[in-house]
């Protein structure tokens, strides 16, 4: 029962972690359609910026994390500048981002391990450790379920209440229709790969704390973030966080029976599976 | 009277394939001119062009006089010019409150926001009345009330029209006709129609004219488009 309790909580962590890169992920994808797979080594690149600035200069790091931050946005902002917003100035069919993006994943990632190095950086940080009854978690653990409440509570609001939210939530129903009401559709866009991108920074920057940063970290976070967006439904916010939880507990919970070296799997299982009983996922476009 | 809205000698299309070819519309202030043309006319692309979402070819989009032609629709928006496209232009997973507000989105005065919020709701009653429903549960009647309501967020002085009575009941249609009337004449917005529906929409209009394979055949008066040997051989 303890260590039920205690895959649980893992679970918990681990969902809000991807919860936030579905998020992130997905607003993208929803506001745009375009499948941002280099949303992976910009998340590396954060990291590492992190490890550069708190590790390698040894600055407090809050200052590696806004640096994370500008890096992962500059990024972003150069991804949709330089190369899909010029795919969709001539009309390129939708493969050709999608192409473009895989290639941007691995020009990306190799410039991470040409910069920095390919071997694993850490930051050295003392970190509390708490048990609550049998449970054990760190202060990492709790900013990685802090940042997503934070974050994916704050984006709902933004959206909910401001008229640029509203601006990317029409966007996202209808880009047609947004332009046709006077919606800047281009600043909208940059906008969402703004805050996309920035909300890649922060589980990057808590992951280097937790395991260190190294070059291929980049696909876990996107794979997973495109898994909770596919889980929860394309289109809905809603749906790629509650995505990301469901996964970070299924993929907790299961190694109560299944052996760890099968953990990595559970998340393609978890696809399969939703795409062949709920092609469109648990939320879906029209129950948002 | 002075026109509000003009093209001249408009060429347009998609990619090189050409659906407009040359035509010269004026739409005089303060009035209903009607569009009508069968299936794949132009009329459509006729009306993308004039409001911005595709770029002319050849000739002239012109603004009481100014130069228009490629400008963005954002750009004639903020200038007064509102388009609602064919098959109901609303977002169908927000609510009908929020669909409104971002009707008025270049709006920056709250006040008048209201003002208008309020002039639609007095117009139709129905969207007050169901102002937090999510509008893609709206019935087809609905959701064109609310597309034409969006429109009118901004305040427009042209006031474009697709098909507004596409997919409803023929009451639904004359009620729509209806509010096209009064948003006319009270509102003070010029309308630029495009319709199929040749009976309800004609006793609102009060130019005519026939677009045929993406040129202009008839222009003038609406009253012989009654004749329906006349209509036939223009279409």
């Amino acid at each position: 029962m303890d260590l039920l309790l205690q895959l649980f909580v893992n679970g918990v962590i681990n969902g809000a972690h991807y919860a936030l890169l579905g998020v992130g992920f997905g607003l993208i994808f929803a506001t745009t359609r375009i499948v941002h797979f280099a949303y992976g080594p910009v998340f590396t690149f954060a990291a590492y910026v992190a490890w550069g600035v708190s590790g390698g200069l040894g600055l407090p790091i809050w200052l590696g994390l806004i640096a994370a931050i500008a890096c992962a946005v500059g990024l972003g902002l150069l991804s949709y500048l330089a190369l899909y917003r010029p795919l969709e100035v001539n009309r390129a069919p939708p493969l050709a981002p999608l192409i473009a993006s895989l290639g941007l994943y691995i020009v990306l990632e190799n410039l991470v391990g040409i910069l920095f190095g390919t071997g694993v950086r850490v930051v050295d940080l003392d970190y509390g450790i708490y048990f609550l009854g049998p449970v054990f978690f760190t202060s990492i653990h709790l900013w990685q379920v802090g940042s997503f409440v934070i974050l994916a509570g704050g984006l709902a609001l933004f959206l909910r209440r401001t008229r640029y939210g509203k601006a990317i939530l029409a966007m996202t129903d209808d880009p047609d229709m947004a332009r046709i009401i006077g919606i800047d559709t281009f600043k909208i866009t940059l906008l969402v790969f703004a805050i996309g991108s920035m909300l890649s920074a922060v589980p990057a920057t808590l992951i280097l704390l937790k395991d260190g940063a190294s070059t291929h970290m980049g696909f876990a976070a996107v794979f997973m973030g495109f898994v909770a967006v596919i889980v929860g439904g394309v289109g809905s916010l809603r749906g790629a966080a509650a995505g990301g939880m469901l996964l970070g507990l299924v993929e907790s919970l299961g190694l109560w029976q299944i052996p760890t070296e099968w953990q990595q799997s559970i998340a393609f299982v978890v696809l399969y599976a939703m795409i062949l009983i709920r092609p469109e996922g648990l939320f879906s476009m029209a129950r948002r | 009277m002075t026109a509000i809205l003009e093209t001249r000698a408009l060429v347009s299309g998609y990619g090189k394939k050409r659906a407009v070819h040359g035509v010269d519309l004026a739409l005089n202030a303060g009035e209903i001119l009607l569009v009508l043309g069968h299936n794949g006319a132009g009329k459509t692309t006729l009306m993308s062009t004039i409001f911005g979402l595709i770029r002319p070819m050849e000739g002239q989009v012109l603004l009481e006089g100014a130069d228009i032609s490629g400008r963005t629709p954002a750009a004639n928006v903020a200038d007064g010019i509102a388009y609602v496209p064919q098959g109901h232009g609303i977002f169908k997973t927000l609510t009908v409150r929020d669909n409104l507000e971002l009707g008025a989105f270049s709006e920056t005065d709250a006040a008048r926001t209201r003002e208008r919020l309020e002039q639609v709701f007095s117009l139709f009653p129905i969207l007050k009345e169901r102002a937090g429903q999510v509008a893609g549960t709206f019935s087809g009647g609905q959701q064109q009330m609310l597309a034409i309501g969006m429109a009118l967020m901004h305040g427009p002085r042209v006031l474009i029209l697709d098909e507004p009575s596409i997919g409803l009941a023929p009451n639904l249609v004359e009620r729509v006709m209806e509010a096209i009337k009064t948003i006319n004449r009270d509102l003070g917005a010029s309308i630029l129609m495009v319709e199929q529906n040749v009976k309800l929409s004609l006793p609102v209009a009060d130019r005519a004219m026939v677009i045929k394979t993406g040129a202009v055949v008839y222009e003038g008066a609406p009253e012989p488009l009654n004749d329906h040997v006349r209509l036939m051989t223009l279409f």
